[in-house]
């Protein structure tokens, strides 16, 4: 009993030893933490990678980013309020769930925490929400490369992550817009206007399946979170309708390099995650310095120079951060 | 030597967790003192544990007879739910709950906790489905009956009154979340300890043809436990309400686990017949404290939580082995 003991008490020490190191570091100017909605998903890998190299730059701050371990409203919730016990000066978030996430923001701005929202702007307890773009704008912008696809025309129906997520509902109802006004030979499924993928590849790839089965005047599908669009190309691939459908949305350039050059996806709609982490960091900064934003902020950051207030919002930025990807530049973007 | 020996074996499940609870507030002493050891992160903790551990303490019961529950996170969802559902018919979605009518949305929560736990007692006892068969399939008729609910998203338009009245600390100190875990741990605890009721069920646990021959009714002590398991649940769940500002048919859902890895750490055996409410509890504290530790290190990945959990699991088996004298007998 004593021997292992002694070899528990041993073993604790060594741990505490190989952690330190990290744990004297100096007192830094802020602490600002990124929470992004899990920290295994590539989207938020590739924000990360954002974020450390944004720390690197600005050794003078404690900027770091940090997830739970699988995409839950709730850990991601008590996450936050972990970070506001800890006392943080800013959080920079990507809200799972709207609603139980605003409760939890709430704590922090009564804490005096900066906070910085990214793809969340129906919060209300937030300093600001970063927007890469105006939502409507880049569903229209989807939109334009389905149609594009499709030739057009035919049926179409929407994906979202969820039907609670904020900015994926925007982006599809700005893509329904858009093709009421420019593509008048498109009709929108009216029996499934709008379907969940749950962030989810295979759920993305049965609901499509599950569509094209029920109904087969479909012809495109538009993709919102960067899992809807490859998880209906493996829908259109498995049911051998590669050139008769069509999808089109958000994705990743590397995971989806394959599909892109295969033909199976003609093109995919992006921001790159790295740099809306960078923006959020950027701006949390900004605010925690207390300067004065104008009309037009510029953050310094690739696709968020001139970004500007909603209208008729005092928290939501929109940013300019929009590309094409399709199988000529798919191999340029490095992730 | 020998007298520490003796008072670690007189209960084991509490002191071998109480053992890694003050390593880990050393570690994190040495690594973190400023960042942990703060008044407000002993607070946040002690507001974050009531709504799973409730939980772990109905499945304990459970799993003191023998069975398990994990239905927990089904009745605690469809609880909120239907509780959100009357706060909207009786006040309408913007207006504002009287204090006083909490009462009587714990009332209904108690009533529909019991429900659902006499539906898995009737399965369990009656009808004869093993209980992780009979709760599974409990969970998923309740969480279905919540998705069909609210069609799969969250409410959140509903009086905030109890809500704000749950997430109060009394006298700025004490979450209001702790006083009501203590409240229904002492009432199990008082079950436990003080009326027959302990020593039956453990029991039952341990034999369930003997204890039927022993003239205990085993149908009428597995419906008592299940209800009792269940009312524990539909708590967590207005815990949970309370927190979130909200409700969703899918939150908490990684809690089954977590409560069922408290147990078991708990010292309660999966098989049945033993196990004491003070090492669940210290578990259930254990446990959040070790991931609330885990977040104060930005460089170490959250994937590390169940990892550390997992590691003291084994740990405290190990020590149970080696404390119990089993390696000299082999």
């Amino acid at each position: 009993m004593k021997k292992f003991l002694a070899m528990v008490l041993a073993l604790a020490m060594i741990m505490a030893l190989g952690m330190s190191g990290a744990a004297f570091a100096a007192d830094d100017e802020y602490e600002i933490v990124v929470v992004p909605k899990d920290s295994s998903n590539p989207w938020f890998v590739r924000m990360k990678a954002g974020v450390d190299e944004y720390a690197e730059l600005n050794s003078d701050h404690e900027i770091y980013q940090k997830g739970t371990d699988e995409i839950d409203a709730t850990k991601q919730a008590q996450l936050v309020e972990d970070l506001i016990a800890q006392g943080v000066d800013a959080i920079c978030v990507v809200p799972v769930d709207i609603e139980s996430m605003d409760a939890a923001l709430k704590k922090a701005m009564d804490a005096g925490i900066v906070v910085i929202a990214h793809e969340g702007a129906a919060l209300t307890n937030v300093n600001y929400d970063i927007e890469a773009f105006s939502n409507s704008a880049y569903g229209a912008f989807i939109m334009d490369n389905l149609a594009q696809a499709m030739g057009e025309e035919g049926v179409y129906t929407t994906m979202v992550a969820d039907l609670t997520n904020g900015s994926h509902n925007e982006w599809a109802d700005g893509g329904v817009a858009h093709q009421k006004e420019a593509y008048p030979n498109m009709t929108l499924l009216e029996a499934m206007p709008r379907v969940e993928s749950h962030d989810n590849g295979d759920t993305a790839y049965n609901v499509a399946k599950e569509l094209f089965k029920t109904y087969p005047e479909l012809k495109g599908i538009m993709g919102t979170s960067s899992f809807d669009a490859p998880g209906v190309a493996r829908a259109i691939e498995e049911l051998g309708l590669v050139d008769k459908a069509f999808t089109s949305g958000t994705g990743m350039p590397a995971d989806n390099a394959e599909l892109l050059k295969s033909g199976v996806v003609k093109s995919l709609t992006l921001w790159d995650p790295a740099l809306a982490g960078q923006a959020m960091v950027s701006l949390a900064i900004k605010v925690l310095n207390g300067e004065e934003l104008g009309d037009v902020v510029d953050l310094g950051v690739d696709g968020y120079t001139e970004l500007q207030l909603r209208e008729g919002s005092e928290t939501v930025l929109e940013g300019q951060g929009w590309v094409t990807i399709d199988a000529e530049n798919v191999d340029s973007f490095g992730f | 030597m020998d007298t520490v020996k003796r008072i670690y074996n007189k209960n084991r499940e509490v002191y071998r967790l109480l053992l890694i609870i003050v390593l880990w507030m050393i570690f994190m002493a040495i690594t973190k003192f400023k960042k942990f050891y703060s008044f407000k992160n002993f607070q946040t903790i002690a507001s974050q544990f009531p709504e799973y551990g409730l939980m772990a303490l109905g499945c304990m019961l459970c799993m003191m007879t023998g069975g398990i529950d994990l239905s927990c996170v089904g009745v605690a969802n469809l609880t909120s739910i239907l509780v959100v559902n009357l706060l909207i018919a009786q006040f309408g979605a913007e207006g504002s709950m009287p204090l006083g009518y909490t009462v009587v949305l714990f009332a209904v929560a108690v009533v529909l906790g019991a429900v659902a736990g006499a539906f898995n007692g009737f399965l369990i006892s009656t009808v004869g489905v093993p209980p992780i068969l009979a709760t599974l399939g409990v969970n998923e008729l309740l969480t279905g009956i919540s998705i069909v609910l609210t069609g799969g998203s969250p409410v959140s338009s509903f009086p905030k009154e109890f809500c704000e009245l749950f997430s109060t600390n009394i006298g700025g100190v004490v979450p209001v979340r702790l006083v009501m875990f203590i409240v229904v741990a002492i009432v199990i605890w008082f079950m436990l300890e003080k009326t027959d009721y302990g020593l039956k069920i453990k029991l039952l646990g341990t034999n369930q043809n003997v204890a039927k021959f022993s003239g205990l009714n085993n149908v009428g002590l597995l419906m008592k436990t299940y209800i009792t398991a269940g009312i524990c649940s539909a708590l967590g769940g207005m815990l949970m309400m309370s927190n979130y500002a909200s409700v969703r048919a899918d939150y908490g859902s990684q809690y089954t686990m977590q409560a069922i890895l408290i147990v078991v750490l708990g010292g309660v055996s999966p098989n049945g017949g033993t196990g004491k409410l003070s090492g669940v509890c210290t578990a259930i504290v254990l446990l959040k404290l070790l991931e609330s530790g885990i977040n104060r290190f930005h460089n170490i990945s959250s994937y590390y939580i169940s990892l550390i959990w997992g590691g003291v699991l084994i740990l405290a088996l190990v020590m149970d082995y080696f404390s119990n004298g089993q390696h000299k007998k082999v």
